[in-house]
Order: C-alpha cells, then sequence, then structure tokens
C-alpha cells in the first residue's frame, strides 16, 4: 500500500533534506537519517516527513527548538507537525476535487458579470416563490411539501430577440 | 435576453443575499449541452456536496473518513452515486441548503432520470431543502411526475419592466453615441416595450410573458 503512495526516490528526499536543510540544523535530519534504515516498517514514512519538511522550509523548521538536540521525540513532534499543516490545506483541496471535477461557482460567477441588475427580480416578488422560499412565514421556515420550484420559459424566442 | 441564466443567477445571488447571516448553504449548477458528458449525475451531485464542504469550516467526518479510505485503493476511488446521495441526506439534514439547478432541459434525458431520483430521496430525508429548478416547458410534466407532490411551477419570462431596464443600460452602452439624441432615445424607450408586450397580449399574459427564454 505504501508504495501506491506518489513520492520521490528517497535519494532525492535525503538530496533536497541536505541541501535545504540539513545546513541550518543538522541533528534534525542527522537524526531523521538514523530512524530510516532502523525501523522499516515507518521507513518510508519518514522519508516522506523528510520530503515535506524541507519543502516547506519556510516554515518552524528553520527554528530549532530548545532541547530537541538530546530528544529525539521531539523532533519527531516537531516533524509531525509540519506534515500536519502541511496536509491539512492540500488534503482539503484534494477531498473537494474527489467530490467532483466541476466548478459551477466559476460559471455562477461568469453568468453573474453579464447580467443586468434588476431584470427578472420581479420573480422573487411571486406567490410561488415566496411558498417556496418560506419567507415571511408562509411554511414556518420552508417547511411545506414543497421543496421544488420549477421555472419555465418558452423556447424559440430567446436571446437574439432584442439582441 | 433574459435567459435561463439569468434567472438562475439572479435566484443564487438572491438567496446569498438574504441567507448570509442563516445557517444555510446556496448551491447552483448550470447544464450546458455542450458539456453533456462532463455533466453526469454524480459529477453534478458531486458538485452540489463541494459547494456545501467548501463553505464548511471543518470537513464533515462521514466524507471525510470515505476519502481517506478510497485513497487505500489502488489509484484512488471515485464517488458513486449512492454515496454521494447518502451524503447530501446527511449533510443537508443539519444544514438549511438551497439548490439551484440552471437549464434542466439541456441535462442528457437519461442522466435527468436519475437525477430527479436523487433529488427525490434526498427530499425525503430532508425536506427543509430547497430546490429551484429551471429549465424549458417541455420538462415540466416529467419534473412534476418524478417529484410528485413537490412542485410549484412558475412561468418565468420577462416583464415589460425588464425590458425597458435592459434598453436603457443598453442604450447606456451604445458604441456611436453621436448617431443617438435624446428624443430618439425617448422614443426607443416608449415604443419597443410596447411593441414586445403587443405580441405577446395575446397569450393572456398580463404583466409578463413567457418569452425571451433561451
Amino acid at each position: 500500500m505504501v508504495d501506491g503512495i506518489d513520492l520521490p526516490s528517497p535519494y532525492a528526499s535525503t538530496d533536497m533534506c541536505e541541501a535545504s536543510f540539513m545546513p541550518r540544523d543538522p541533528r534534525f535530519s542527522s537524526a531523521a537519517l538514523l530512524q530510516l534504515p532502523g525501523d522499516p516498517s515507518t521507513g518510508h514514512n519518514q522519508r516522506l516527513l523528510l520530503y515535506n519538511s524541507a519543502g516547506s522550509k519556510d516554515r518552524k523548521m528553520s527554528q530549532p527548538t530548545a532541547g530537541s538536540s538530546t530528544n529525539f521525540s521531539n523532533n519527531s513532534n516537531s516533524f509531525n507537525n509540519v506534515w500536519n499543516n502541511y496536509t491539512v490545506a492540500d488534503d482539503r483541496s484534494q477531498l473537494l476535487a474527489w467530490l467532483s471535477p466541476l466548478e459551477p461557482k466559476l460559471r455562477h460567477r461568469d453568468i453573474q458579470e453579464h447580467r443586468i441588475d434588476n431584470v427578472g427580480e420581479w420573480l422573487m416578488h411571486t406567490e410561488e416563490f415566496r411558498s417556496w422560499h418560506g419567507w415571511h412565514g408562509c411554511h414556518g421556515e420552508g417547511e411545506g411539501d414543497n421543496g421544488v420550484l420549477f421555472c419555465y420559459g418558452a423556447p424559440g424566442v430567446g436571446k437574439t430577440f432584442i439582441r | 435576453m433574459l435567459t435561463s441564466h439569468d434567472v438562475s443567477s439572479l435566484v443564487v445571488d438572491k438567496l446569498c443575499d438574504q441567507e448570509r447571516e442563516q445557517n444555510t448553504a446556496v448551491t447552483c449548477f448550470y447544464f450546458d449541452f455542450a458539456a453533456r458528458k462532463e455533466h453526469s449525475v454524480t459529477n453534478m451531485l458531486g458538485s452540489l456536496l463541494k459547494q456545501i464542504v467548501g463553505g464548511m469550516a471543518k470537513v464533515p467526518g462521514e466524507i471525510s473518513r470515505a476519502f481517506q479510505e478510497q485513497r487505500m485503493a489502488i489509484g484512488g476511488r471515485g464517488l458513486r452515486l449512492p454515496d454521494i446521495v447518502k451524503m447530501l441526506q446527511t449533510i443537508t439534514s443539519s444544514l438549511r441548503t438551497f439548490v439551484c439547478i440552471d437549464a434542466l432541459d439541456e441535462c442528457a434525458p437519461v442522466h435527468r432520470v436519475k437525477l430527479l431520483d436523487s433529488l427525490r430521496q434526498i427530499l425525503e430525508k430532508s425536506p427543509r431543502t430547497r430546490i429551484c429548478i429551471i429549465g424549458r416547458p417541455h420538462i415540466r410534466a416529467e419534473v412534476e411526475k418524478r417529484l410528485a407532490g413537490r412542485v410549484i411551477s412558475v412561468s418565468v419570462g420577462t416583464s415589460r419592466d425588464d425590458i425597458t431596464e435592459y434598453i436603457r443600460v443598453r442604450l447606456g452602452e451604445d458604441g456611436t453615441p453621436d448617431a443617438m439624441d435624446e428624443s430618439l432615445a425617448a422614443d426607443i424607450m416608449e415604443k419597443i416595450p410596447e411593441n414586445v408586450s403587443e405580441m405577446y397580449v395575446g397569450q393572456g399574459h398580463r404583466e409578463s410573458f413567457p418569452t425571451l427564454f433561451c
């Protein structure tokens, strides 16, 4: 399963670590490198952490935590913090893209720009619309059975009429 | 001039204005004949879910878990329609949701059947959900049948005020102002709405007429 994760080769991640991170605080990377071969079950994750921490070098990682030089678990926590910070936003956008590749809000913005203000506004004042929406307590807070408002217009005579 | 897109986007914006203070979600979808293939029911309903979740501070646990679980499958796995319907049922039960669907007639008929059935399932679990569908009249019977007992239908046309407003704005944008003087502008403002209205008086509509719609 771990192989399914899209990762650069371990060499690449080590290189990135050494290039951007190790000179500043060798304790972090040496600790992590020690961990790599020692624990095959978590080794892959550690490489993942290294890669991401190197990628976000402007975050916490550039500030060595007090007392972390002798305590590996502190280092590890620090890595995990960065890992979590890094992935929350990333995960969210991935999750949204997974829900659907479509972006109807963009289409909405496009149409909104070309619309003329107030044209069609009378619809909001019709009894049908109010009843559907539940404004002015028609059905409590829209608790009525009529959950669907179907607005229909005739085809054929359209955009080309006055434009 | 008053297109279904205009009606839909107006409804969405008005709902957003009204509901800003409330704990509600306003979602929209614009069907397009040219994008029939991409506009599958799964993608369409998924995009509604995406809009609701995108507006929430925290992703609901059920959705987050499903996302993590599918990542365990090789290459990941897309959402299936029953999963999406279930998620929408849950989320709309706790958060009042408005859905505005434009140009439903441009959705492929085979997808439309599935979509209307899915919407019915959502409404059954979450009756406070409000769905506004905009489309041409030939799908009216289908909408009313599939969503039996839940539909209010209203004819959407362009009122005389709409036409006056439209002409006023368009005259203001005139690219050749030299060719226009005040009396010509006044003439246009008076005659066009009048003539346009007359053409449709015979259709039995006083204030509005079900045309100028595309």
